[in-house]
This record gives structure tokens, C-alpha cells and sequence, in this order.
């Protein structure tokens, strides 16, 4: 039996079943109480402040403190606003949560989770609108999950709760209010399982968190016109699922790699270059790449969805793709 | 406070390996040895054996550069660290670390190379350790310069807020890399700023005196054992040693060194235990022949501990 559920709800209620199944599992972030979006709201009236634990502003600290509970027996879920002030926090998880445990040869292990929000399109400016998961994918020691759906989001952040390492898990702001279909029992999404969010037989699209459904919207346009596009939706991006994007791409013959932020150095460069080394010979046709220009993000509405990558701009990549 | 014979003995001991273990640090570094350079904490023994003595084997504590003398303190032995610089496989980390020395059988959690980087993981840490109710304290070692860095205010005020058993000590050696700290901090003393958060500290005059460096801490300790917060205390000391080996020098007048070289910790301490006749000149050089041994076995342990295989590169990335 399923049921349908909000993204944010997924999120709360993800939450709430490991915290009461887990005494080692808390909360700690700015405004994790009342909590602006929702994702923790009404958590602390079953489970207190200890461990729905507002902190101060001061992401490095939230980051650095959730190290040291993780490194000592405990399972923090900290949580940064805006994936924005992901990078008020960079050493603490590019170089300290990322490398601890190498550094003293497994001596430590460092079960946490940084929640976060990404995305533009709120008219919020240059720094609370920026979607920064592709920074992240360069440190190693790092797994990073970028959930598209409800039923995603609940179980991949049941898995990132679980998990033994640093998890950082961006949740995008257009994505809380939509719904989806969820089992009724509990489940978990492993680690590195794409999913092929629509079959098709032409152009292969890997596109995460909102493009996800953007690439939808343009498959459905393109197959009027009987072009089928496969979109797939790897889920997270450290680790990559390798195989489910190569063996699209050798149906295909084609890729194109969507996301929301600028595509130089970003998600798509990383898949473009492992599909162009381990895939070539699958390629009919140069990769192409959809992303955001090379810019801050700007105010302006009109300014703001010249940044942000749309339909459009994925149907005429796909158009290039097809020559 | 006074301490017994046996812990006399036992701390002068510890000051003296850490001496031992740096000079010869020092000399495979000359003699092209070792690569990995030192940055030595000669003449600050008294602060890192001082801090180190109140704690117990199951406190965390989050050391610094500065020398091994907190990890020694903290009973890391010698034989783990040289493995670990001479980047071996018998290491604790196995080679990984390197400098970034840890040890968390002994709660040595891993030093960090960027400075400051550990002032909220330590709040993590003694948080932690208050939401599990273990009993546990933290302490967070750092230098006068590392004080400025930016994590040390959300750390004072979250430890603060949240009651937290630590202790942030702060020893206070006069220079930060190769300047005198007043050239980048604006006040003479690092410890007043914790009233700032409301937090209580203490300066400790005169951080080559052992006792009273153990005294001062040790009553921090008691209080964050005690559930009753976190404690700021500064320790005066001077670094005789240079920043690091082969650092330009020139920078510290000679007669400042020639001065603190006459306050010498060990020196101090020896003087202190011959004349309470707690143990003869004689016995002392026993001892110090003992160390000398020590050190040199765990540094032939450590050159003939095997080398990391390239694939061990792999290792331990992930849980
Ligand atoms: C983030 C960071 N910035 C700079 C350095 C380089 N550095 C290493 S030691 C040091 C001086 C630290 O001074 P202090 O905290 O007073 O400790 P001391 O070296 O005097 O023991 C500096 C600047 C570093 N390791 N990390």
C-alpha cells in the first residue's frame, strides 16, 4: 500500500521515526525548533530542546560541533539554512568532517548528517538561492544525496541517518510543497542507485533535485514530437551510480546533463567526463551540458530566470544532442 | 596544592621525555632521518605535562602543533608517535597522519592543520559526552595566536550556553609564527575575553611553574566534571624552540631567549625535587639516562616498522 505525502513531510516524518528509534540521533541548526520551512517543526515537543537543539549563527560551528558528537558515539543531523552557507562552513566539511577518519587511519568514524536547502527562483538573491552540492563532490570522504521526490527524499535521508559517514543531504526549496507516493512501511534508498525517473530510447538526460522534473516536463513535450527521452535521476552524487548512467547512455547514444547551478567545473562536467572516458564509444554525438551561466545570481525576476535553467534550454539541448 | 614524590617524579619524567623526544626529533631531521619538520615546544613542557595531568585517560582532549608534549602528556607513547612520523604502517593512523598526530584510545582525538578548526568540534565533544551523561571532560588546547581565529567566539558561546564540560586552555609562548602576538592581538591578555561570555577564567602567571599550572587546571577540570561549565585558563610561557625547524629566526631578541632560558620549566622542576629531597641529582640523570633509551628504542621500532603499500591509499576513507 502507498500513500501521498508533501517532500517537507518526508523530510519531518524521515526525522521523527529515526529519532525515536535511534536516542543517539539529534537535531542541532538555527531555528531547528520552530523551523522557517518546516522540515523539523513539531519535533521538539516529542523529543525536547536537547535534541532539537537551536544553536547560534555560526555554521562552522554547527558543522564542527556535529564532528565532535559524531566522533564520540553520537548521530547529529545538523542543519544549514541555505546551501549558501554551506561555504561559511567549507574547512569544517571540505577538510575536517571529509578527512578525519583517513587521518587517523579509522581510529574514528563520523556517523552526521548536514541537511540543507538549495535553489533559486524566490527572488532571494545572490545568497540564499544558490545551489552548491557540486562543491562538494570534489573533497573526498564525503557522500552527498540529492533527493527529487517524497518517496526519495524519505529514503535516502533514512540511509544518510544510518550511514557511518558524513552525509550531506540537499533538499531543494520549490521541491516541499509538491507531493508523491510513498510505501506505507519503512524503507531505505541505498547509496549510489539511480533512478530512471522516465524510460526512452533517443537522448539520455541526467538531471537531480528540481531539473529532475524540468527534464521531465520537457520529455513529455519532446515525445509529442516522438522524440523519447530517457531521464535519469542518479540520486546521489558521492557515490555516483556509474553503470545506470552508462548503460542509458549505451541505449541512447546521447547525453545531456542538466542542473541548476553554472555548468563550468559542476555535476554535469564530472558525468560528461566519466561517460567520455568510460563511455565513448556508446556516443553518437558530443555531450552536451545544461547549466547556469557564469554568474552570481542575480535579483531581478527576469535576471533570475535567465539564470536559472529551464525547459526550453533542455529541449534545445536535446536538439543539439539529436544533430 | 602539593604533589606526592611518586607524582614529582612521575610529571618530571614526562617533561623530560618530552624534551628528549623533540632534541632528537631535531637531530634526525639534521642528520636527514626524518622530512617531516618539527615545531617544538621547548621551555612550554610545564604547560602541556600541567594541563594534561588533571585528566583522565577517558577525557577528549584536542592537542596543538606545538611539539608532542600534551600527547605524551595525554599517554601517547613514544614508540606510536615515531611510527606515525616516520609515516609507517605500525602508526596509529598508519602513516596518514603524520604530524596530525592522534591516539583516541587515550582521547587524543586528532590534532587538525588548520588552526582552529577544532574549537567546535571540541564543543561537539563535550557535548557529547553531556548528552550520553559519561562523566566525560573536554579540553581544548590552543595557542595565543590561534585565539583570534574565527570559530573560538560561536565555541566560547555555545560551551557557555550550553554548560559544557571543558576547558579551553590557552598557552600564552609570546609568539604566533614569527611575530610577537601583540603585532596581530590588540589586548595583553587572551583569558579576560571569557567574561564576554559569561564563562569564568583564570590567568596562570607563571606557566613554567608545573605546580601551578596543574593547580589552575585542575580546578577547571573539577568544575566541567562538575557539571559546572567551561573554564578559560592562560598560561604565560615563551617559546625558546624556533616556529618551526629551519624558520628564518631573528625575530626573537637573544637576550629575551638567553632570559626565558634561565626559566627553564625542567631546570625549575629538577631544582625543586633535589632540594625537597625527593630524589638526588644522581637519581634524576638515571632517569634522564632511562629516557634517552626509551626514545631511541621507539625510534628504532619506528625504522624498522614496514613501509604503507600504494593500494593502503585507499584505506580508511570511509566507515
Ligand atoms: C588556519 C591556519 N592558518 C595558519 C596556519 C599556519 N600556522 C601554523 S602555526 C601558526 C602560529 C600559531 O600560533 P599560536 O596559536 O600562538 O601557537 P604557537 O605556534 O605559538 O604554539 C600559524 C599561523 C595554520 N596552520 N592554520
Amino acid at each position: 500500500m502507498t500513500r501521498t505525502i508533501t517532500y517537507q513531510q518526508a523530510i519531518n516524518e524521515t526525522l521523527r521515526q529515526e529519532m525515536e528509534k535511534d536516542k543517539m540521533v539529534f537535531i542541532l541548526g538555527e531555528d531547528v525548533r520552530v523551523s522557517p520551512f518546516g522540515q523539523t517543526a513539531g519535533l521538539v515537543e516529542q523529543f525536547g530542546k536537547e535534541r532539537v537543539r537551536n544553536t547560534c549563527i555560526a555554521e562552522s560551528a554547527i558543522v564542527g560541533t556535529a564532528i565532535g558528537a559524531a566522533m564520540t558515539g553520537m548521530r547529529p543531523v545538523a542543519e544549514i539554512m541555505f546551501a549558501d552557507f554551506m561555504y561559511l562552513a567549507m574547512d569544517a566539511i571540505a577538510s575536517q568532517a571529509a578527512s578525519w577518519r583517513y587521518m587517523t587511519g579509522g581510529q574514528v568514524k563520523l556517523p552526521l548528517v548536514i541537511r540543507t536547502v538549495s535553489g533559486a527562483g524566490w527572488a532571494m538573491g545572490y545568497n540564499h538561492s544558490q545551489s552548491t552540492e557540486a562543491s562538494f563532490m570534489h573533497p573526498p570522504g564525503l557522500k552527498i544525496a540529492v533527493p527529487s521526490t517524497p518517496h526519495d527524499a524519505a529514503g535516502l535521508l533514512r540511509t544518510a541517518i544510518r550511514d557511518d559517514n558524513p552525509v550531506l543531504f540537499f533538499e531543494h526549496k520549490f521541491l516541499f510543497p509538491t507531493s508523491g507516493e510513498v510505501p506505507d512501511e519503512e524503507y531505505a534508498i541505498p547509496f549510489g542507485q539511480a533512478d530512471v525517473k522516465r524510460q526512452g530510447k533517443h537522448v539520455t538526460v541526467v538531471a537531480t533535485l528540481l531539473m529532475v522534473h524540468k527534464a521531465l516536463a520537457a520529455a513529455d513535450e519532446l515525445s509529442q514530437e516522438g522524440i523519447e527521452v530517457e531521464v535519469v535521476d542518479p540520486r546521489t552524487l558521492t557515490p555516483l551510480d556509474k553503470e545506470t548512467i552508462l548503460a542509458s547512455v549505451k541505449k541512447t547514444g546521447r547525453l545531456v546533463t542538466v542542473e541548476e547551478s553554472r555548468a563550468r567545473n559542476g555535476v554535469g562536467a564530472e558525468i560528461a567526463a566519466m561517460v567520455a572516458s568510460e563511455g565513448f564509444d556508446f556516443l553518437d554525438a558530443p555531450i552536451q551540458r545544461v547549466g547556469a551561466p557564469d554568474v552570481p545570481i542575480p535579483y531581478s525576476p527576469p535576471l533570475e530566470s535567465t539564470f536559472i535553467p529551464n525547459e526550453d534550454r533542455i529541449i534545445e539541448a536535446v536538439r543539439r544532442v539529436l544533430g | 596544592m602539593a604533589f606526592s614524590a611518586e607524582e614529582m617524579l612521575a610529571l618530571y619524567r614526562k617533561m623530560l621525555l618530552v624534551r628528549r623526544m623533540e632534541e632528537k626529533h631535531g637531530e634526525l631531521l639534521a642528520s636527514g632521518d626524518i622530512w617531516m619538520m618539527g615545531h617544538f615546544g621547548t621551555g612550554q613542557e610545564a604547560v602541556a605535562i600541567g594541563i594534561t595531568a588533571p585528566l583522565k585517560k577517558e577525557d577528549y582532549l584536542f592537542p596543538t602543533h606545538r611539539g608532542v608534549g600534551e600527547f605524551i602528556g595525554k599517554g601517547m607513547v613514544p614508540k606510536d608517535i615515531w611510527a606515525e612520523y616516520y609515516g609507517r604502517t605500525t602508526g596509529l593512523a598508519k602513516g596518514k597522519g603524520g604530524l596530525h598526530l592522534s591516539d583516541v584510545r587515550v582521547g587524543l582525538m586528532g590534532l587538525v592543520g588548520s588552526l582552529g578548526a577544532d574549537f567546535a568540534v571540541a564543543v561537539g565533544t563535550a557535548l557529547s559526552s553531556k548528552m550520553r551523561g559519561t562523566g566525560q571532560v573536554t579540553m581544548i588546547y590552543f595557542g595565543d595566536g590561534t585565539s583570534n581565529q574565527a570559530d573560538f567566539h560561536p565555541s566560547m558561546n555555545l560551551a557557555a550556553l550550553w554548560q559544557l564540560p571543558i576547558v579551553f586552555a590557552c598557552a600564552n609562548n609570546q609568539y604566533s609564527e614569527l611575530a610577537h602576538y601583540r603585532e596581530t592581538t590588540s589586548t595583553e591578555h587572551i583569558a579576560p575575553r571569557a567574561a564576554g561570555y559569561g564563562v569564568p577564567w583564570k590567568i596562570v602567571e607563571d606557566g613554567n611553574d608545573i605546580q601551578a599550572v596543574y593547580a589552575a587546571t585542575a580546578e577547571a577540570v573539577d568544575r566541567a566534571r562538575r557539571g559546572e561549565g567551561p573554564t578559560l585558563v592562560e598560561y604565560k610561557t615563551y617559546r625558546i624552540a624556533a616556529h618551526f625547524t629551519g624558520d628564518p629566526g631573528g625575530y626573537q631578541p637573544k637576550e629575551e631567549i638567553e632570559e626565558w632560558k634561565k626559566k627553564d620549566p625542567i631546570d625549575r622542576f629538577r631544582a625543586r625535587i633535589i632540594e625537597q629531597k625527593v630524589a638526588t641529582a644522581d637519581d634524576l640523570e638515571n632517569m634522564n639516562r632511562e629516557v634517552i633509551a626509551e626514545v631511541e628504542d621507539a625510534v628504532k621500532y619506528a625504522q624498522e616498522s614496514p613501509w604503507p603499500a600504494p593500494e593502503d591509499i585507499y584505506q580508511d576513507l570511509y566507515a
